[in-house]
Formats: C-alpha cells, structure tokens, sequence
C-alpha cells in the first residue's frame, strides 16, 4: 500500500483559528481534516498514515527549525508521496506548504504536491519545486480541490506520465517540454493570427512571462535637501570592470565610490553592457549616468548632495528574479545611507 | 460556516430530538448558503471545523426559500426579513439549496 503522509495548518487540524497560528508542528496517526475527503478520493490505493499539523506563523517566524521538525516527524512513517494543503489564497499557510514540500522533496526525494490559488505567494516562491494544483481562492473550493488531488496523485501512484498543465490541472512550472506537432510551426502560426484577427479565441503556444507593475513613488517635496542616489542597468563601471560584472545575464552588482568625480571620462570609466553600441557610453558614462550634471544641479542648490556611491550592474538577458534580489539589497543600503531618491537609468 | 456554529448545531443535534430540529438559514449569497447547508447535511465540506466527515442529515432551508415564507405571519416576515428578501439573490439562492439538498439527498 502506497503511504501518504499529509500536511495541513492548525486551522484545518481543527487546532483553532489565527489565535493559536503559533502551534509547534506535531503529528497524528491517521488522517485529519481534509484528509479524510482526500483519503476517500484515493479509494484505497493510497493511504494517509499520518498527518503533520502546524500553525502558520509558528511556520513562517520559525522556518528553518519548523521544516527540522516536520522532516523528522515525516521521516518516521517512511511516506512513498507527501501532500500539504490545499492552503487555496492562505498566504502563511501557501507559503509553509511550498516550503515543507520542497524541504521534503530535497531530503526525502519522494513526490510532493500541494494545491493552492494562483495568487497565493507560495505559487511564486514554490512553483518550481513542487506541482501545485489549482484551486479557488476560498476553501469553498474544497469540494473540487480534494477529487483534483485525488486525481493526481493516483497518477503518480499509477506511474502516469503527468501531461501539461492544461491536462492536469497544475500551476505551470515554467518547464517546457519537446513534442512533436503535426503541422509545421508557420502554419500554426498564421492559424493564430487569422484567430487573433477576427476577434476569436486563441492559446498561445509561447506564453511571455508575467511581469509586476511597481508603483511610482510619491514626488519628493523637498529636492533643494534630497540626496540623490543613481543606480544603473546600464553596465557602467569603472574602467577595466575590477569586478568582472557579465557583459550579460549578470550573476553580481557592483557598488562603486564616485565621491571623487566630477565628471566621467574615457579614462575614468567604461560600460561593460554587451547589449548596445558601447561607443557612446565608452566614450563618455556621463551619458548613462548623468555624474556631470548632477554635480552642477548640486552646485546650483537644485538638488542636496548627490550619494558617494552608485550601483551598476548589467540589464540585458539578467533575471527578475536576480534584478528583484539586488534591488532590493541595493535599497536597503541607499535607505541607510539616508537616500532620499534615486535616479534609475537604463541605457 | 464558522467553527464556534458547527460546534453549537452539532451539539444542538446530539442534546435534541433530530426530528424536531430544522436548521434556517440566513447567508447573503447562494454559495455561502449552500456550503453552510452541505455542512449540516452531509459534514463540513471544507474539513475544517467539527462537522467534518459528520453526516448530520438536519432539515435544512434558507429563510428565503418559499417553504419558510408561507409557513410565517406574513406581517412578521414582511418586517422582519422583507428588506432582505428585496436586495438579496433570492432566486441563485433558492437554486442552490434545491442543487445542495438533492446532491445530499443522492
């Protein structure tokens, strides 16, 4: 018999609501809550032994000694499959199940599935390291999340090839998959635009990457006072690039004293950006980040003081997530640094 | 429906004589309603709370649904549920508690 141990939070244990979310993680022969809809799902091929219970900021607040905990309790039963939630948009309790499953899949090395909305900021974090079902955002959805998981996991029980997100009903992971089409790419392409051209539905075959939206910062007041920091993607560093910042798809930021300049020469510094014609900004990095004027704006009483460092890296074939990473390691500094603004030139 | 509510009409069910105890409910959208109705029929469908995987098997009707209405002093329900019954979805409503009961009932 194929044995599942499952993960749920204190709420679903039956625990208590936010009131008792500090509940140390401990475990329960059997099934729990929503395992027993889940369990009834299975009809006997699988079975639930035991079911982990922990509360969701315990989890959150107590990450690294709440997945020790969890791994051991888990490690006892000896599981072939691990599932936790579905946790559907419970932010704590998304987050802990894409954790716990993706410290169980690196210690145990068994399948892990969780279920949860798309929203839910496990998704973001976790989508990679576990297969995430689907569901709605409220545990209204219940009725179908636990026939979805039931679904899949007698799947993996069965050794079933598991198909695209489409067919299965999981967040997709961001892996593509070669397959073989019939018709020849050009025809399916002028297939799509005929749709898109008369307004009728179509499924792209090369989804772009969802991308936020950042919301400008409010005006700042008071420039005459302001310290200005520049921060760039535009690759400028100083000349012979001491860091060996990528001309692409950059692994590292530089941090670099400008404290000294007044303006940037040929001499001074240089980009190191493969993605554009360098000429410009080689022969002068003034014209990626403005150094010259910011001095004069200073001298002129336009703006406060212009930061003694600025920070650079390399934009083009670079990550979101590294970008993300880096900004916001590179604010922290400037918001201790008493930056009050940055200018953020790309190139 | 919340915990401290299946806990109270799970122990209303085991204190009284079930076939004396009729659950009316009072949710404002059919999906609450029905999930509250399926809690007292056949468990808590969101596992969660004490009625999960306990089959009650309560009468169960929304305050709306014309089985209720008729049986009121239409004065009493006019006053006191009248306004709700103008802004609430009565239809969606009365349609899923049909749905909730008979996919129990099945």
């Amino acid at each position: 018999m194929i044995k599942i141990v499952h993960y749920i939070n204190q709420f679903y244990g039956g625990i208590g609501g936010e009131e008792f979310a500090n509940h140390k993680p401990e475990i329960r022969e059997g099934v729990v809550g929503p395992g027993m809809g889940l369990s009834a799902q299975l009809k006997g091929k699988a079975e639930i032994v035991a079911t982990v219970i922990c509360g969701d900021t315990y989890f959150n607040e107590n990450i690294e000694e709440a997945k020790t905990a969890v791994i051991a309790m888990v490690k006892k039963y000896n599981p072939d499959i691990f599932v936790a939630g579905p946790a559907f948009n419970a932010g704590r309790y998304g987050v802990a199940c894409g954790a716990i499953c993706q410290a169980v899949k690196n210690e145990l090395n068994i399948p892990v599935i969780t279920a949860m909305y798309p929203e839910n900021p496990g998704v973001e974090m976790y989508v990679k390291d576990a297969y995430i079902l689907e569901t709605t955002n409220s545990a209204a959805g219940m009725r179908k999340a636990l026939p979805a998981l039931g679904k899949f996991i007698t799947k993996l029980i069965n050794n079933e090839e598991i198909g695209s997100p489409e067919e299965e009903g999981y967040i997709p992971r961001g892996i593509r998959v070669n397959y073989f089409n019939e018709r020849r790419g050009s025809a399916r392409a002028v297939d799509l635009l005929v749709k898109k051209l008369r307004g009728e539905e179509f499924t792209t075959e090369y989804p772009m990457p969802l991308f936020d939206n950042v919301d400008p910062h409010a005006p700042v007041e008071d420039m005459k006072n302001a310290k200005i920091a520049i921060v760039t993607s535009g690759g400028i560093v100083p000349k012979g690039n001491p860091d060996h910042i990528e001309s692409s798809s950059a692994s590292k930021y530089g941090k670099y004293d400008i404290s000294g300049f007044d303006d940037l020469t040929e001499e001074t510094h240089e980009t190191a950006h493969g993605g554009y014609d360098p000429t410009y900004a080689n022969q002068d990095s003034d014209r990626v980040i403005p150094v010259d004027v910011l001095r004069n704006m200073v001298k002129e009483g336009k703006i406060g003081s212009l930061h003694n460092y600025f920070y650079t890296t390399t934009g083009n074939g670079t990550s979101v997530a590294n970008a993300k990473k880096w900004g916001a390691e590179i604010a922290k500094e400037l918001v201790a640094d008493g930056v009050n603004a940055v200018i953020l030139t790309s190139t | 429906m919340d915990l401290e509510i299946q806990k109270r009409v799970k122990e209303f069910a085991e204190s009284e004589d079930k076939d004396n105890l009729i659950v009316i409910l009072g949710g404002a959208e059919a999906e609450a309603a029905g999930l509250a109705a399926e809690t007292v029929l056949s468990g808590d469908p969101t596992f969660a709370g004490p009625l999960a995987g306990v089959a009650l098997n309560l009468p169960v009707y929304h305050v709306v649904e014309p089985i209720i209405k008729d049986n009121c002093d239409a004065q009493v329900y006019d006053d006191q549920i009248g306004m709700m019954e103008m802004v609430l979805d009565v239809e969606a409503i009365c349609n899923e508690m049909d749905e909730i009961r008979s996919s129990c009932a099945a």
